[in-house]
C-alpha cells in the first residue's frame, strides 16, 4: 500500500518538474543587448539619404528646438525604412546626433518598441501576432509551422534574405485571429507596406510564404473563404432586421 | 467636546471587553489581511478618537527649511499635522513627521522616478492608493501609512518585486544591508504566489569597479538616473519592456565616471556591487571608523570598514557641505593601496648601498649623528601631500630648532604666499559654489584635481545653467563649458576686458574663478594671480556678501602646511642640501639633489623618494593615525585611526619627538594634546575641527605685481586621476583603473 | 588561566600528596619512566609547544622539572590551554562523566570553573585529534544542549526504541515504526559515526585555518612589504 502511495506521489512529482520544463518565456523585443556583427557594429557610417534630410527637417519642424528629443521616434522610424526594415547600431547613432541626445537614450526607445527591428530582417518580415486571443487560438503553432518551413529561428532570416519571422503585439483584429502581418519591404523604403493576414492556419501561412515567394499578392484580410471581412463566418446570425428605435415616451401625448 | 471623550470612552471599554473574548480565539496570521472583505469592513469601521500621538522624530535627520513662510502648508499624516513648504512631496512630508517609507526607486537626491511602487500611501479622498514619492503634498492631505490598504498595497509590490528576484541572498554581497531584504522583512508577506520559472539576465561588464548581477536588479532606474544627473556619464539605460526590461549600457561600454562607485551604494539590491570587495567580508563582521579621506584637497568624509587589522572598504559619510553623500573612486579604491608596498622596519642603507633592517633605536642614532653634523642653513625638510597638520608642526619645530628654516609642503611651490590666505584658499566654500552662476576655471580641471568639486559644479550647472569658461589644456569634463584658451594669454586677455567672456562675468549675480594649485610650481605664479585678481575685481568678484575667488588644492596637506608656515627660506635650498628630511613627499623632484647629501625619507610607501633614501623611517598611513587635515576650502577635520599601523611603523609626529631627543634638542610636546596646544600658537584654526576659517583680508592687500607674465600654456596638474599619491600608486585597484579606463 | 592551573596542580599535591598525584598523571596517559626532556621533545615535534628544549636539562629531579615547565607555561598567555597535553593538567579535579566507544574521555568540572569551560573532551588520539571525532550521543552533552551524558543518550534511546518496538508490532502500526526507526539517534542510518576527512592536512583530518596542528596558514600578516632589494 505504502509502495503504491509513493510510486504515486513519485508519478505526481516527475508530472510537475515536466511542466515546469515546458515552461519558457518570449520577449517580443529580442536581445536587449547588441552584439557586434560584420553588418551591425558602431563603426559602420550611417547617414540619413539626402531625400531623407528633407524629412528630418520636417519631422523636427514638428517640435520646439529645445525639445528635438521628442521627434526620436519618427527618426528612427524613417531611419528603419531607409535601411530596409532594421535600424543598426550606427543608425540609432546617427538618430541620436540629428535631435541632441546621448545614444544611450535612443536605445532605450529602440528596445522598448518592438516594431523597431535592431537586427536584419527578410524582405518579408512576418511578424506573428502574439498577444492573448491570437494566442489563444494558435499563434504559436502558426509560429512553429512558419519556422519549420522557413528552417529559421526567431528573428533570423533564411539563407536567401526573403524572410524573417518576430513577434507582434496586438493589432486590434483580434476578431479575426489568429493573424499574422507581413512587413514589405521589396519595393525600398518608398512603397513598404503592411499587410495583414488574419483567420490563418498552419497550412494557409506556409502557402502565403510560397504566394510571397513566387512574388504574388495573396489577398490580405481574412483567409477564411467563408466570412467577408470581419463578419460572422456564414453570414449575419444577429441583427437581421432593422433595430428597433430607442424607447421613448410619446412626445404627442402630452 | 464632551460628547467626542464620552464616546472614545465607551468605545475604548468596549475595546477591552473585545479583547478579552479574543483570547480565547486561535491565533491567526494578520487576520484582517487574510480576507479583502475583513479589511475593507475595519477601515469602513468609524475609528475610534484617538489623541495625536507625540511627535517622532523626522527620519534620518530630515530638516525642513522655510524659505518663504507664506508657502507653509499643514498636512495629516497618520492624523498628526506636520507643517512643511510647498512643494514637498508626500514621501517627504511623512519622511518629516516620523513616519518612514520605504522605497526602492526614490532617492532624495536623484530625480523622482515613481517607478517602484513601494512607496504606497493611503491618501483620504484618493480612490487608490498614491505614489508618495511622487505626489505633491496639499495643505490639508490627510496621509494614512499604517491602514490595513496600505500594507496590503506594499506587500503586493513587494510580492511582485520578489517574483523575479533570484534566493541568492546567501551569496550575495549586499546581504546584510540590502534595501530589498530589510524591506520585505518589515513590509513583505511572508509568502508568495509565483510559480513560474524566474527571469535571468546577462551580466553588464562596468569595467574594474562595479560587479554586476543583473538578475538580481529590480528595475528602480536609480543607477541610470545616478549617471547621468551626478556623474554626468550617459551611458546606462533602461532596455527593452516589461518583464524583459533591464539595465544596460546595450552596446558593450565601461562606465569611465570618477564617481562610478557610488553606484554601489545607491543600488538597493545586490545588483551592482563592489568588485574588488566581492566576497572578501560580510558587513556585519567590519568595524566602522568615521574618517576623513586625504587623497585630495576636498577632505570627503568616509567610513573605513575594517576587519581586524585590515582595511576592508571605504564607504562615504553624509556631509552635506563638503561630499554630499558621494566619494570618487580613487577616494573608495584605494584602500588595497594601503595593504601594499608598505614600509615596516627602519632602514639603514649599507656601503654596498643595499638597504638593511635595523632597529628605530639604531635608526635614530644615525640621523642624529648626521643632523648634528651639518651646517643648518644645508638642512632642508619636505613635507609630503598626506601629512596631518600635527607632523608638519613637529618637522617645522624640529629643523627650526636645529636652525634650518627650509621647510615646505610639496605641490605649494618654492616662493608659496602663506601670509595671505585668500590666495590658497577656496573662499566661496565648497557648498557655496551652488550659487554661482558663472565660473572660471583657470588652469584647473576639477574633475581630476577634486572630483568631489566637479560633481557640485556639474549641480550648478544643471540646476541653474550656469556658464562655464575654461583657461587651460583641453580636457574632457562632464557638463557643457566653453574652451576659452590654453594659456595665460587668453587670462589676461579677460583681466584686460578684450575678451567676450568679459561679458559673461560682469553680468553674473555671483561669479567664481577657481585658479589651480597647479599653477604654484610656476615661476610666474604672482603675475598669474594678479591677473586672476584683476578680474575678480573687474568683474565684482568680492563683495561682503559673496566671495568668488577661489584656489583649488591639489593635496590634504597644503592648506594646514601654508597655515603653519611651512614656507622654504630660499627657493634653491634643496639644490645645496647636505641633509634632506622628506616626510612621505613623493612628487618632489630629487634630481637637483647633491650627490653627497645625506637623505632620510619617514613615510608609509616604498613609492619614488624612498629610492633616495639613506635611512627610511617607517610612518602610519592616513587610515592608522590620528590627524588635523585642512581641506582647500579651510575646514579642519581631523583622522581617526581605523587599523594598527603595519610592523614596526609608528605615528609621524612620534617619530621626529624621538629623533628631537636622540639629537638632544628635545621639543617640548609629548603627547598628541600638547603638540596640538603647540599647534595653537601658529594656527589656532587648526583646532577648531568641522570649522571653516575664512581668509580675514582679500586682495586688497596684495602688492601689486610687477612680475613678467610667462605666456607657456598652463599645465595639466593631474596627469592620472587614479595615481596622484603614494597609497593609490601602490594600489593593484587604481592601476587597473588607470589602464581600463583612461584608455578609452 | 595558566596560574590556575599550576594553582590548583600544587594543590592536588598537597591535598593527596606527591605519589598520588604523579599516579593519577600516569593513569592519565604521562609516562614518566622516560626522562623529561625527551617528554618536552615529543611536544616540540607535535608542533604545539614552543619552548626551547635546551632550557631544561635531564634532571632526575621530575617533580622540579614539571614544576619548572609548568611556570614556563604559566608565563605564556592562554594560548597553551587548547592543547591536549594541557587538559592533561587541567583534567586535575576533574570528575570522568564517560567514555565513549572511541575511547575519547569526557570530563566535567563544577565549582570555581568558569562557566561555559566546565565540559571539555580529552580526545583517545593524542596527536591528530578533531572535533569531529565526538560522536553525536555525546555532542549534545558536550555542547551544553542537553545534560544527558552520551551513554544516557544513547542507552535511553535503545531502551525507548526496543520498548516502542515491541508495542508497535502488537499494534502492527507500521508508520510509528518508522517513526522510532528514525528516532534511534546514534545510528540513524544504520552508519557508524565517522570523523570528518575532508580535510587537506595528514591523513586528510580537518583543520581550520589557524589551528596548531594546521600545517598551513600561519602567516597572519594582511599586508605586504616594500621590498628594498627590488630597485626601480
Amino acid at each position: 500500500m505504502l509502495s503504491r502511495l509513493a510510486s504515486q506521489r513519485l508519478i505526481e512529482v516527475r508530472q510537475a518538474f515536466r511542466l515546469s520544463a515546458q515552461v519558457y518565456r518570449s520577449f517580443s523585443t529580442a536581445l536587449n543587448y547588441h552584439i557586434d556583427g560584420p553588418d551591425n557594429n558602431p563603426d559602420l557610417p550611417w547617414e540619413f539619404s539626402e531625400a531623407n534630410k528633407a524629412k528630418v527637417k520636417g519631422i523636427l519642424s514638428h517640435y520646439p528646438s529645445n525639445y528635438k528629443q521628442s521627434g526620436v521616434i519618427p527618426l528612427l522610424d524613417l531611419a528603419q525604412q531607409q535601411h530596409g526594415g532594421w535600424l543598426p547600431v550606427s543608425a540609432m547613432n546617427a538618430v541620436a546626433k540629428v535631435v541632441g541626445v546621448a545614444p544611450i537614450r535612443v536605445y532605450e526607445v529602440a528596445t522598448f518598441y518592438s516594431m523597431f527591428n535592431r537586427s536584419k530582417v527578410g524582405k518579408y518580415h512576418l511578424l506573428v501576432c502574439g498577444t492573448t486571443p491570437c494566442m489563444i487560438c494558435g499563434s504559436r503553432e502558426i509560429e512553429g509551422a512558419l519556422l519549420k518551413h522557413l528552417g529559421v529561428e526567431r528573428n533570423e532570416v533564411t539563407k536567401d534574405g526573403l524572410f524573417s519571422v518576430g513577434e507582434m503585439e496586438c493589432m486590434g483584429s483580434c476578431v479575426n485571429a489568429p493573424m499574422i502581418a507581413v512587413a514589405d519591404y521589396t519595393n525600398g523604403s518608398e512603397g513598404y507596406t503592411y499587410n495583414y493576414y488574419e483567420d490563418v492556419t498552419t497550412q494557409r501561412v506556409v502557402e502565403i510564404v510560397e504566394m510571397l515567394r513566387r512574388g504574388e499578392k495573396p489577398p490580405v484580410g481574412t483567409q477564411n473563404p467563408k466570412r467577408i471581412m470581419s463578419g460572422p463566418e456564414g453570414g449575419n446570425t444577429t441583427l437581421l432586421s432593422d433595430p428597433k428605435p430607442p424607447a421613448c415616451r410619446d412626445l404627442d401625448a402630452c | 467636546m464632551g460628547l467626542g471623550l464620552l464616546t472614545s470612552r465607551t468605545l475604548k471599554s468596549s475595546r477591552i471587553l473585545h479583547s478579552q473574548y479574543s483570547r480565547f480565539r486561535p491565533i491567526v496570521t494578520k487576520p484582517k489581511l487574510q480576507s479583502p472583505d475583513a479589511s475593507s469592513a475595519a477601515a469602513a469601521a468609524p475609528q475610534p478618537e484617538t489623541t495625536p500621538s507625540p511627535p517622532k522624530k523626522p527620519v534620518g535627520g530630515a530638516r525642513i527649511h522655510f524659505t518663504n513662510p507664506d508657502d507653509v502648508i499643514e498636512v495629516f499624516v497618520d492624523g498628526f499635522p506636520v507643517k512643511i513648504p510647498k512643494g514637498m512631496t508626500v514621501l517627504q512630508a511623512c519622511e518629516i513627521a516620523g513616519v518612514d517609507i520605504p522605497r526602492f526607486c526614490y532617492h532624495s537626491r536623484l530625480s523622482i522616478a515613481g517607478n517602484c511602487r513601494m512607496c504606497l500611501v493611503e491618501v483620504e479622498k484618493s480612490p487608490k492608493p498614491v505614489a508618495s514619492c511622487a505626489m505633491p503634498a496639499l495643505p490639508g492631505m490627510k496621509i494614512k501609512t499604517d491602514t490595513p490598504l496600505a500594507k496590503k498595497a506594499r506587500e503586493g509590490v513587494m510580492e511582485f518585486l520578489l517574483m523575479n528576484h533570484p534566493l541568492d541572498c546567501p551569496i550575495c554581497d549586499q546581504g546584510g544591508e540590502c534595501d530589498l531584504q530589510d524591506q520585505s522583512m518589515a513590509f513583505g508577506s511572508d509568502r508568495g504566489r509565483f510559480t513560474e520559472m524566474k527571469r535571468s539576465v546577462v551580466d553588464k561588464n562596468l569595467g574594474p569597479l562595479v560587479k554586476t548581477v543583473m538578475t538580481r536588479c529590480i528595475q528602480c532606474t536609480r543607477c541610470v538616473r545616478f549617471a547621468t544627473e551626478v556623474a554626468g556619464v550617459q551611458d546606462l539605460g533602461m532596455l527593452g519592456r516589461g518583464s524583459g526590461e533591464e539595465i544596460g549600457t546595450y552596446v558593450e561600454k565601461l562606465m569611465t565616471s570618477e564617481l562610478s562607485g557610488n553606484v554601489i551604494d545607491i543600488c538597493p539590491v545586490g545588483a551592482l556591487t563592489s568588485k574588488p570587495f566581492a566576497f572578501k567580508a560580510r558587513n556585519w563582521e567590519l568595524k566602522g571608523t568615521e574618517t576623513i579621506d586625504v587623497t585630495d584637497a576636498v577632505g570627503s568624509n568616509i567610513r573605513i570598514d575594517s576587519r581586524g587589522p585590515e582595511v576592508m572598504r571605504i564607504l562615504p559619510r553624509l556631509n552635506e557641505d563638503i561630499n554630499e553623500e558621494w566619494i570618487s573612486d580613487k577616494t573608495r579604491f584605494c584602500y588595497d593601496g594601503l595593504k601594499r608596498q608598505r614600509l615596516n622596519d627602519p632602514m639603514i642603507r649599507g656601503a654596498d648601498g643595499r638597504f638593511k633592517a635595523v632597529s628605530w633605536r639604531d635608526a635614530l642614532a644615525v640621523v642624529a649623528e648626521v643632523a648634528l653634523h651639518v651646517k643648518p642653513e644645508e638642512i632642508v625638510g619636505i613635507a609630503g601631500q598626506l601629512s596631518d597638520a600635527e607632523s608638519m608642526m613637529a618637522l617645522k619645530d624640529l629643523l627650526n630648532r636645529m636652525g634650518s628654516n627650509n621647510v615646505w609642503c610639496e605641490g605649494t611651490g618654492t616662493n608659496p604666499s602663506a601670509d595671505l590666505r585668500y590666495r590658497y584658499l577656496m573662499n566661496s566654500s565648497i557648498a557655496g559654489l551652488e550659487k554661482a552662476d558663472v565660473f572660471l576655471l583657470v588652469g584647473t580641471q576639477p574633475r581630476y584635481e577634486a572630483a568631489m568639486i566637479n560633481a557640485r559644479i556639474r549641480k550648478t550647472v544643471r540646476a541653474s545653467n550656469a556658464k562655464v569658461g575654461y583657461i587651460g589644456p583641453p580636457a574632457d569634463f562632464n557638463y557643457d563649458y566653453q574652451h576659452l584658451g590654453v594659456g595665460p594669454k587668453t587670462l589676461l586677455e579677460i583681466a584686460e576686458g578684450r575678451h567676450s567672456f568679459c561679458s559673461a562675468i560682469l553680468n553674473a549675480k555671483n561669479p567664481a574663478i577657481i585658479v589651480g594649485s597647479g599653477l604654484f610650481e610656476r615661476e610666474d605664479k604672482d603675475a598669474i594671480f594678479y591677473a586672476a585678481e584683476t578680474i575678480a575685481k573687474n568683474g565684482n568678484v568680492i563683495r561682503p556678501d559673496w566671495n568668488g575667488f577661489n584656489v583649488l588644492l591639489l593635496s590634504a596637506a597644503q592648506a594646514a602646511a601654508l597655515d603653519l608656515g611651512l614656507v622654504p627660506e630660499s627657493s634653491s635650498s634643496i639644490e645645496s642640501a647636505k641633509f634632506l628630511y622628506i616626510m612621505g613627499a613623493d612628487d618632489v623632484n630629487l634630481d637637483k639633489v647633491p650627490a653627497d647629501a645625506f637623505v632620510v625619507y619617514q613615510g608609509h610607501h616604498g613609492d619614488r623618494s624612498v629610492y633616495r633614501a639613506n635611512v627610511i623611517l617607517p610612518s602610519a598611513a592616513y587610515s592608522e593615525k590620528e590627524g588635523t587635515y585642512e581641506n582647500t576650502e579651510g575646514r579642519t577635520q581631523q583622522t581617526l585611526p581605523a587599523v594598527p599601523t603595519v610592523g614596526d611603523a609608528r605615528d609621524d609626529w612620534k617619530i621626529i619627538r624621538a629623533l628631537s631627543e636622540v639629537s638632544r634638542i628635545c621639543l617640548p610636546y609629548d603627547t598628541l594634546l600638547s603638540l596640538r596646544s603647540r599647534m595653537r600658537t601658529v594656527a589656532p584654526n587648526l583646532l577648531h575641527v568641522d570649522e571653516i576659517e575664512p581668509a580675514t583680508f582679500g586682495p586688497s592687500l596684495s602688492i601689486d605685481c610687477t612680475q613678467e607674465i610667462n605666456l607657456t600654456p598652463f599645465k595639466a596638474a593631474v596627469e592620472n586621476f587614479y595615481m596622484t599619491n603614494s597609497v593609490t600608486r601602490a594600489s593593484k585597484i587604481m592601476a587597473q583603473c588607470s589602464a581600463m579606463l583612461l584608455k578609452e | 588561566m595558566a596560574t590556575t592551573v599550576v594553582k590548583s596542580a600544587l594543590q592536588a599535591i598537597r591535598e593527596r600528596g606527591l605519589r598520588t598525584f604523579l599516579r593519577e598523571l600516569k593513569d592519565d596517559g604521562f609516562t614518566f619512566v622516560v626522562p623529561l626532556s625527551s617528554f618536552l621533545l615529543k611536544c616540540f615535534f607535535d608542533g604545539n609547544l614552543l619552548f626551547p628544549v635546551s632550557a631544561l636539562e635531564p634532571s632526575s629531579e621530575i617533580i622540579l622539572g614539571i614544576l619548572s615547565s609548568l611556570l614556563f607555561i604559566s608565563s605564556f598567555d592562554g594560548n597553551l590551554i587548547g592543547w591536549s597535553r594541557q587538559t592533561k593538567i587541567h583534567n586535575i579535579g576533574a570528575t570522568v562523566v564517560g567514555v565513549d566507544k572511541f575511547g575519547n574521555k569526557y570530563y566535567e568540572k563544577l565549582g570555581d570553573t568558569q562557566a561555559g569551560r566546565h565540559r571539555w573532551v580529552e580526545y583517545a588520539k593524542k596527536d591528530r585529534y578533531d572535533a569531529s571525532q565526538v560522536p553525536p550521543e555525546w555532542h549534545g552533552w558536550l555542547h551544553f544542549i542537553t545534560d544527558h551524558t552520551g551513554d544516557e543518550a544513547s542507552l535511553a534511546l535503545t531502551k525507548f526504541a526496543l520498548q516502542n518496538l515491541r508495542l508497535s508490532t502488537c499494534l502492527k502500526d507500521l508508520h510509528i515504526l518508522v517513526l522510532q526507526l528514525l528516532m534511534l539517534k546514534p545510528k540513524r542510518y544504520g552508519v557508524e559515526h565517522k570523523e570528518n576527512l575532508s580535510g587537506k592536512g595528514n591523513e586528510f583530518i580537518y583543520h581550520s585555518k589557524g589551528h596548531a596542528l594546521n600545517p598551513g596558514q600561519r602567516d597572519w600578516t594582511r599586508y605586504q612589504s616594500w621590498q628594498p632589494t627590488k630597485a626601480e
